[in-house]
């Protein structure tokens, strides 16, 4: 079977020269959910933006990211950011227009949807993440958590295949952070989410990637690596709660 | 959120606020070049004019009190320049014509902007024969002030939590520091509005 | 300076939104021609970032406080096109949002504020920035040029008034004119402060490889220049006529009214000029204007020091 996603040897350094990625390789399957995990500057951002053809490097004669079998190029690039959906970590940077309605369109609007269909497809998107009636609302008057919600309805009014998610629960508080946890699980697509609240991973992710200074430092399935005590330390994260009295065998 | 100021009650439901924004925007519209035409001596124009406001703005349900504290933050601006007027030869009748005049402009155009949304107006911009890259540029605009009023705050709470010297020098300088960080991050935060642009398919 | 409704007549209204209309057009064409669509959000961005920053005050004396304006700010930082179109999108907001400044007079305060403003301002920091070289002459051009932008749109501003009958050239030119020598001291100021400050957190971003996109060429120049003629013809030519005319009047004016010169150098602040018939006051303030503009670009020379010194050396020109 083909994977969802494959990368191979994908190696990227910014204008500054720092090297953020260095030779990274996976495969994610189709319906699987994938953790990315790993300290601040690991390259966890670079390697989601690359997900979605983001980076100019990528559009080289020499691809490195595969979505569905196809490699990610200039001529594949509209495709790939309709069967990738990416969430940004800051919601503000996603959410860029006026109101809640024109930012759910966006994406289908760009991908040229039958504007008689448009009002019902927003308007089932917002029922699915729960924020039915907010069309008219702006983006200044909602809370952390809303945004979040409406950056994720954005994503999801394109039909993504995959969702790759940056932080998803950062800066949400308790409740908020629930109903994001309860809606992923909801959605059956592929995901990737990268985050530092190792219990949203143990949460959602059978399977986890430990990711330090750009390279694939450890990789395996969740319970187990995140229960490897000396291992988390080792790259500045840390054991959770949840796995307290797991050892690893 | 300090900057609800700002349109807090553009959204609030009223028979005002249900007219459809063409509809309100072509009246006020005609509204302010009527006031603008016609000479004074039309009283009846100008009366009437100031009734449909009063009513407008009881109709509206917006609180009577923010709406003169608005009207009253404008008016030195008329004013200021109405004095000139006042101080030279056959000047009163001038002054007097030119204040009803802009004073009506004036509350017809903040009733406007206080019960029409300005996403609406963008919308209703849209469909008029305006140039779409400065519905883009306006519709982002609107949207980021917010984010930035947030950012300069923060940023001046930061500073003013670590600073204990008040002379103005110094105001100046920090001020001054404080708009061009707020420009960098400007420019930081477009790059990633553009990448989130393209990752949604923006061409 | 936003000239709200009431003020402006028929006439007025129409040949500024016209002229506006060009130069707008005509920026924003050149805008949509050469950026890359990456430099789309930061347009918009720019506006909301001058909207914020007219929004912070800074203190002046006895509790009086002023704030930026920005045009030549951006006109240094983006190029002239892209500040009439960030200095427009400003006043639009600045219109339906708050009421500030007048529906139909949006015309007039685009044609002062963003077209003049960062036109008049980019070519005064362009001559004077090819007149003296290296960083200093950078800054000085920076200061002088923020300057006399703020001078002359308070002029043009004048000039709609008057040309509207609504307030005689004798009363409103010298009060416009002198209240925005000193406001433009502050504009000069926080621009060149608020420069040196981007110069030392981010110098790239005025890396003018990265600022290719936003140059303007010499055709836009030209429009911009042909409109701010026809309107100086329009606006402020009418009443010239008004002033004593000839050399020699000047030379009598000099030696006469040399006492209402110096007063209104000292305390232009006070609305003095208001009052009608003093002498000449429009030749009087057009005198004090030169005087003031050498004053200030010695100004602005001697402060580009102290911005120099303190910021690194690096020139983006």
């Amino acid at each position: 079977m083909i994977p969802a996603l494959k990368i191979n040897n994908l190696s990227f350094k910014y204008h500054d020269g720092t090297e953020a990625l260095r030779g990274i390789s996976l495969d994610i399957k189709e319906g699987e959910c994938v953790g990315l995990i790993g300290p601040n500057g690991a390259g966890k951002s670079t390697l989601l933006l690359h997900m979605n053809g983001l980076l100019p490097e990528i559009k080289t004669d020499n691809p490195s990211v595969f979505v569905n079998g196809k490699p990610v190029n200039s001529k594949s690039l509209e495709l790939i950011h309709r069967t990738v959906g990416l969430l940004f970590q800051d919601p503000d940077d996603q959410l860029f227009c006026p109101t809640v309605f024109e930012d759910v369109a966006f994406g289908p609007q760009q991908f040229g949807i039958n504007e008689n269909d448009l009002l019902n497809h927003v308007g089932n998107v917002l029922k699915m993440v729960g924020l039915s009636g907010f069309e008219k609302r702006s983006p200044h008057h909602l809370s952390g958590g809303e945004k979040q919600r409406v950056c994720l309805a954005g994503i999801l009014s394109c039909n993504p295949k995959i969702l790759a998610l940056d932080e998803p629960t950062k800066n949400l508080d308790p409740r908020g952070r629930r109903e994001l946890i309860k809606l992923l699980k909801t959605i059956p697509t592929t995901k990737i989410i990268a985050s530092h609240d190792l219990e949203l991973i143990v949460e959602l992710c059978d399977r986890t990637i430990v990711l330090d200074q750009g390279i694939i430092a450890a990789e395996g399935r969740t319970i187990e690596l995140l229960a490897d005590e000396r291992l988390m330390l080792e790259h500045g994260l840390e054991k959770p709660h949840s796995l307290k009295h797991r050892h690893p065998h | 959120m300090r900057h609800d100021f700002i349109d807090r009650f553009s959204r609030i439901d009223s028979p005002i606020h249900r007219i459809a924004t063409s509809v309100k925007v072509l009246a006020a519209f005609i509204a302010v070049i009527g006031a603008i035409i016609l000479p004074i001596s039309f009283l009846w124009y100008f009366l009437f004019h100031g009734f449909i406001l009063i009513v407008a703005a009881f109709v509206s349900r917006i609180p009577k009190l923010f709406l003169v504290k608005r009207l009253l933050l404008m008016e030195p601006f008329v004013l200021g320049i109405s004095v000139l007027v006042l101080f030279q030869p056959g000047g009163i009748g001038t002054f007097i014509n030119v204040v009803i005049k802009s004073t009506l402009c004036l509350s017809t155009m903040l009733l406007l902007s206080n019960t029409t949304p300005f996403s609406e107006l963008l919308s209703f911009l849209k469909k008029l024969y305006i140039p779409g890259l400065l519905v883009t540029i306006l519709a982002l605009m609107y949207r980021y002030l917010f984010v930035l009023i947030d950012e300069a705050e923060k940023m001046q709470r930061a500073r003013e939590s670590r600073t204990f010297t008040r002379n103005n020098s110094q105001i100046w300088k920090t001020r001054a520091i404080l708009i061009a960080q707020l420009f960098v991050r400007s420019t930081e935060r477009a790059e990633r509005i553009y990448l989130a642009m393209l990752a949604r398919g923006w061409k | 300076m936003h000239i709200p409704d009431g003020f402006l007549d028929a006439k007025t209204i129409i040949s500024t939104t016209v002229f506006s209309a060009v130069g707008f057009g005509t920026a924003l064409h050149r805008l949509k021609n050469t950026i890359l669509p990456r430099q789309i959000p930061l347009i918009g961005l720019t506006a909301a970032f001058i909207f914020v920053a007219q929004m912070l005050n800074f203190p002046v004396v006895a509790g009086t406080s002023g704030h930026l304006i920005g045009s030549v700010l951006i006109a240094v930082l983006l190029g002239p096109s892209a500040a009439v179109v960030v200095m427009t999108s400003v006043l639009i907001v600045q219109c339906f949002l708050f009421a500030d400044g007048g529906v139909l007079a949006l015309g007039a305060n685009i044609f002062n504020m963003a077209i003049i403003g960062s036109f008049i301002g980019y070519s005064i920091f362009r001559i004077v920035s090819k007149i003296i070289p290296g960083r200093r002459g950078w800054f000085t051009a920076i200061i002088f040029a923020a300057w006399c932008s703020t001078v002359i749109a308070s002029i043009f501003c004048a000039g709609e008034l008057a040309w509207s009958g609504i307030v005689r050239w004798n009363a409103a030119f010298p009060v416009m004119a002198n209240v925005h020598m000193l406001i433009g001291i502050g504009e000069g100021l926080i621009t060149a402060l608020v420069i040196a400050a981007v110069l030392k957190t981010r110098a790239d971003l005025l890396d003018t490889d990265k600022l290719n996109g936003f140059n303007s060429r010499h055709r836009e120049l030209i429009i911009y220049g042909a409109i701010t003629a026809i309107g100086l013809l329009l606006f402020v030519s009418p009443f010239v006529s008004q002033w004593p005319d000839g050399l020699e009047k000047t030379a009598a004016l000099l030696g006469f009214e040399s006492k209402t010169l110096d007063y209104s150098l000292v305390s232009s602040p006070i609305f003095d000029y208001k009052l009608p018939g003093i002498g000449s006051p429009a030749l009087a303030t057009s005198l004090a204007g030169l005087i003031g503009a050498v004053i200030v670009f010695i100004l602005a020379y001697m402060i580009s020091k102290i911005l120099v010194s303190k910021s690194d050396e690096r020139i983006p020109t």
